[in-house]
C-alpha cells in the first residue's frame, strides 16, 4: 500500500474525530451543525476533482486513437469509474447538505442555485451512464461517451459558474450571505477543514483505483 | 482549416433538401403551433412568469424536435459527405441550418403566443417587443448550437427522441437561464442597458458550444 493511501486514511480519521469531538465556535442558528462543514463541503471538492480527472482520462482516450495507433480502452474504463465514484460523493454531499438544510433553513430542499447545480450534475452524469449502456460496440461506446463527457463537463462548469449570479440564494457565499471563510471559519476550524478535504480526495482516488483494478481484472477473464 | 465554400455547400444542400421534402419543416411548424394552441387553451391570462415558462418550454421542445432530424437524414451518405467537406465544416454548416430553422420557429412561436395568448402586461408591450424578440431569437440560436452537437451524438447511437432529450436538456440549462433572464427583463420593460450584457452572454454560450463541438466533432465523425 502506498503512502498516499495511508495519508488519506489518517486525514479522514483525524477529521472524523476532530470534527465531532473538538470545540467549534457557537453561532446563532448554526449552533453545533457547523460541524457538518467538515463532512459536507469536502464531498463537493472531491466530486469536482474526480470529475476533472474523469474528463482528463476521456481526453487521453480520444488522443490515444490518433496517428493510426490502437485506442486505449483502459482510459475510458477509468474515466467511467471516476465518474461513478464522483456521483457517489455527489449523493453523499447532497444528503449531508439536505440534513444541514433541514436544521438551519427548516426544509430539506429549496430552489437554491447550489442544489439545482447538484441536480443538474446528477442528471448529466446519469445521461452519460445511460448513453454508455445504450451502445453495444465497446470501442464505439468508449469514443462516443468520452466525447459526451468532455462536452458535458465544460457546460456543467459554465452552469455552476453562471447560476449563482442569476438567482438569489440562502447558501453561504451567495447573494449577500457571507461565505464561512470570511470570519466564521477561525483558524481552529481551518486546521480540520483543509485536512478533511485532502483526506477525502485521496480516499476518493483510492476507491476509484480499486474499482479500476476490479474491472480490468474482470475484462481480462 | 475551414472553407467558407464548403460550409455554403452543406448549408444550401440541407436547406434545399429540407424544403423539397417539406414533411420535415412542416412537422416542426405544426408541432410548434399545436403546442402553442394547447398552452393558449390551458391557461387564462397567465402572469409574466407563467408566460415565459410556457414560451420557453415550447421553444425547448420545438428546437429539440428540429435538431433531432439534423443528422438523421444522412443515413447512407457518410462517404459522399466525407469527400465533399471535412468534419468541422459539416458541423458548422449543420449548425447554421439548425439555427436558422430554430430562429424561424421561435419567431413563429412568439407570433402565435402574441396572437393567441397575448403579452401578459398589455399596456407597455410595444416598447418591449423588439428586445423581447431579440432575447428569444438569440436564445434559440444558442440552444440550437448545443442541440446540433447532441443530435450528432444521438444519431450515432441510433437513439430515439427520449435519448436526445435526456442528453441535451441538462446541457441546455445555462443557455436557458441566461435567455430566461434576458426575456424577463425585456418583458417587464427594462432599458436596453440592463439587458445587453445578457445578449452577449447568449452569444458567448453559442460560441462556446460551437467551439467545443468543432473540437470534438472530428472524433465523432471519424467512424
Amino acid at each position: 500500500m502506498k503512502a498516499w493511501k495511508y495519508t488519506g486514511i489518517i486525514l479522514v480519521a483525524y477529521s472524523l474525530y476532530a470534527g465531532l469531538m473538538l470545540d467549534v465556535p457557537r453561532l446563532v442558528i448554526l449552533n453545533e451543525t457547523i460541524r457538518n462543514l467538515y463532512f459536507h463541503v469536502p464531498m463537493w471538492f472531491t466530486m469536482i476533482v474526480l470529475l476533472l480527472n474523469s474528463v482528463i482520462l476521456s481526453i487521453r482516450f480520444l488522443q490515444s486513437g490518433q496517428d493510426g495507433l490502437k485506442v486505449n480502452l483502459i482510459f475510458d474504463l477509468k474515466a467511467k469509474n471516476f465518474a461513478e465514484v464522483a456521483m457517489m460523493f455527489s449523493l453523499l454531499g447532497l444528503f449531508t447538505g439536505m440534513v444541514w438544510a433541514k436544521a438551519t433553513w427548516g426544509t430539506f430542499w429549496t430552489a437554491d442555485p447550489k442544489l439545482n447545480g447538484t441536480a443538474v450534475t446528477l442528471l448529466i452524469y446519469t445521461a452519460y451512464f445511460i448513453l454508455r449502456n445504450s451502445i453495444e460496440d465497446i470501442e464505439k461506446k468508449a469514443r462516443i461517451s468520452s466525447i459526451y463527457n468532455v462536452f458535458a463537463f465544460v457546460l456543467m462548469i459554465v452552469f455552476i459558474g453562471i447560476l449563482p449570479r442569476m438567482t438569489e440564494s440562502l447558501h453561504p457565499g451567495n447573494g449577500g450571505n457571507p461565505g464561512f471563510s470570511n470570519y466564521d471559519l477561525d483558524s481552529g476550524m481551518r486546521m480540520i477543514f483543509y485536512p478533511a478535504i485532502i483526506g477525502w480526495i485521496l480516499v476518493g482516488f483510492w476507491i476509484s483505483s480499486l474499482r479500476n483494478r476490479i474491472e480490468i481484472l474482470k475484462n481480462k477473464k | 482549416m475551414i472553407r467558407v465554400k464548403a460550409i455554403k455547400t452543406i448549408f444550401s444542400w440541407d436547406w434545399e433538401l429540407d424544403y423539397r421534402r417539406s414533411s420535415g419543416w412542416f412537422v416542426s411548424v405544426l408541432f410548434c403551433a399545436i403546442v402553442t394552441f394547447l398552452a393558449s387553451i390551458l391557461t387564462n391570462r397567465p402572469s409574466p412568469n407563467t408566460w415565459l415558462a410556457l414560451i420557453w418550454m415550447n421553444l425547448i421542445f420545438s428546437s429539440i424536435q428540429i435538431a433531432g432530424r439534423t443528422f438523421f437524414q444522412e443515413d447512407g451518405k457518410y462517404f459522399y459527405i466525407d469527400q465533399l467537406v471535412n468534419s468541422t465544416e459539416l458541423l458548422i454548416g449543420k449548425s447554421i441550418t439548425t439555427s436558422l430553422s430554430t430562429l424561424f420557429i421561435s419567431i413563429l412561436s412568439f407570433g402565435l403566443f402574441y396572437l393567441w395568448i397575448g403579452l401578459p402586461n398589455s399596456e407597455e408591450n410595444l416598447t418591449s417587443l423588439i428586445p423581447l424578440t431579440l432575447s428569444i431569437g438569440l436564445g434559440s440560436i444558442a440552444m440550437s448550437c448545443t442541440l446540433c452537437f447532441t443530435s450528432a451524438i444521438s444519431s450515432k447511437v441510433n437513439g430515439n427522441a427520449g435519448l436526445m432529450s435526456i442528453l441535451s436538456i441538462p446541457l441546455l440549462l445555462p443557455t436557458l437561464l441566461v435567455s430566461l433572464r434576458a426575456s424577463k427583463l425585456a418583458l417587464i420593460g427594462e432599458s436596453i442597458k440592463e439587458i445587453y450584457p445578457l445578449w452577449f452572454g447568449e452569444i458567448a454560450l453559442c460560441a462556446l458550444s460551437l467551439a467545443l463541438g468543432a473540437i470534438l466533432f472530428p472524433y465523432l465523425w471519424r467512424s
